[in-house]
C-alpha cells in the first residue's frame, strides 16, 4: 500500500471538503423559511450517510469474521466502528443545533431521533465491549455479534420517517412525490455525501493500519517472549 | 450575518474531527516508539548474546589449552 495512497487520498478529501465548504456557503440557494440554519443539513446529513456506510462495513466485516476467523476482518470492523462513531457524533450534536431554531426544542424523541441515539449507543457499546473485555479473540468475536445483530437499527433508521409520522422532517432524496430538493441544493448535498466519504475513507484507511500495525506488534512481542524457553 | 446556530453546528464539526485526528496520530506515534523500543531491545539483546558467544569461545578455548 505504501505511503502513496494515504497521501493521495488526503489530497483529494482537502481538495473536496474545501469545495463542498464553498458550495455550502456561496452556491447553494438560501432556503425560504429557515434562511441560514438550513445550510446546516449539508453536514447534518452526509454525516448520518457516512455512519449508515460505517456500520454497514462493521456488520460485512463481522460476518467475515466470524465465518473466516480473519483478523483482517476483524481489525476493519473495529476501525470502522470508531470512525463510525465519530461521524455519528457529528450526526448527534448538529441535529440539535438545527432543530433549536426549527422546531423550538433542542430534542424530541420521535422515531427518527431515538433509533439514531440507539446507533451512537451501538457504536459505543461496540467500541466499550472491545476496550473492556482482555482477551482479544473474546472480544472480537462478541463485538462481532454486536455488530451484526446491532445492523438491524440502520435500515430502520432509514426508514423511519417513511414508515411513521415524525417530528423530523419528511425525507427530501427518494422521498417519492411532492418531496425534493432544488437542483443547486441537490449537487451541493451530493459534493458533501461525497466530501465526507472520502474523509471518512482517508480516516478508516488510517485507523485500519494503525490496528494492522498494532497487531503485528503483538504478534512481535510474543514471538520475542516464546523464543526463550523454546531454545 | 452568520447564523449562530450555524456557526455552532461547523465548529463543533471541525472540533470532533480535529480531536479524532488528533488522537489517531497520537496513537501512531506511540506505536513507532513502542517499534523503536523493541528494534532498540533487540540490538542490544543480539550484542549481548555476541559478547555471551565470546565468552563461551573463549572458554572454551582456554579449557582445551588447559
Amino acid at each position: 500500500m505504501g505511503k502513496k495512497l494515504p497521501t493521495t487520498l488526503l489530497i483529494v478529501t482537502l481538495a473536496w471538503m474545501i469545495l463542498a465548504s464553498g458550495m455550502i456557503f456561496l452556491y447553494a440557494p438560501q432556503e425560504l423559511t429557515m434562511g441560514e440554519v438550513q445550510r446546516i443539513f449539508y453536514i447534518h446529513a452526509p454525516s448520518g450517510w457516512v455512519a449508515g456506510t460505517a456500520y454497514f462495513i462493521v456488520f460485512l466485516s463481522s460476518v467475515v469474521y466470524l465465518w473466516k476467523r480473519s483478523p483482517l476482518a476483524d481489525d476493519l470492523a473495529h476501525a470502522s466502528a470508531e470512525v463510525g462513531f465519530v461521524f455519528c457524533s457529528c450526526l448527534v450534536v448538529t441535529g440539535p443545533l438545527w432543530a433549536k431554531p426549527a422546531w423550538g426544542i433542542w430534542w424530541t424523541w420521535d422515531a427518527r431521533l431515538t433509533l439514531t441515539f440507539v446507533l451512537w449507543l451501538l457504536f459505543a457499546s461496540y467500541l466499550m465491549l472491545r476496550s473492556y473485555i482482555s482477551n482479544p479473540e473474546r472480544a472480537a468475536t462478541l463485538a462481532a455479534v454486536v455488530g451484526i445483530i446491532g445492523f438491524v437499527d440502520v435500515p430502520v433508521d432509514y426508514m423511519a420517517i417513511r414508515w411513521w409520522r415524525t417530528q423530523h422532517p419528511q425525507p427530501v432524496i427518494a422521498g417519492g412525490e411532492g418531496s425534493g430538493l432544488d437542483p443547486r441544493m441537490f449537487l451541493t448535498f451530493m459534493v458533501c455525501v461525497g466530501a465526507f466519504h472520502c474523509l471518512f475513507g482517508y480516516l478508516l484507511l488510517q485507523r485500519f493500519r494503525l490496528a494492522a500495525a498494532r497487531r503485528d506488534l503483538g504478534a512481535l512481542r510474543r514471538a520475542l517472549a516464546i523464543r526463550p524457553s523454546e531454545e | 450575518m452568520l447564523n449562530v446556530y450555524l456557526f455552532l453546528a461547523f465548529s463543533a464539526l471541525w472540533v470532533i474531527f480535529f480531536i479524532y485526528a488528533w488522537s489517531l496520530s497520537r496513537r501512531q506515534r506511540r506505536l513507532r516508539k513502542e517499534l523503536e523500543e523493541l528494534r532498540s531491545s533487540l540490538e542490544g539483546g543480539r550484542g549481548e548474546w555476541k559478547s555471551d558467544v565470546r565468552t563461551a569461545e573463549g572458554n572454551s578455548q582456554s579449557t582445551r589449552k588447559t
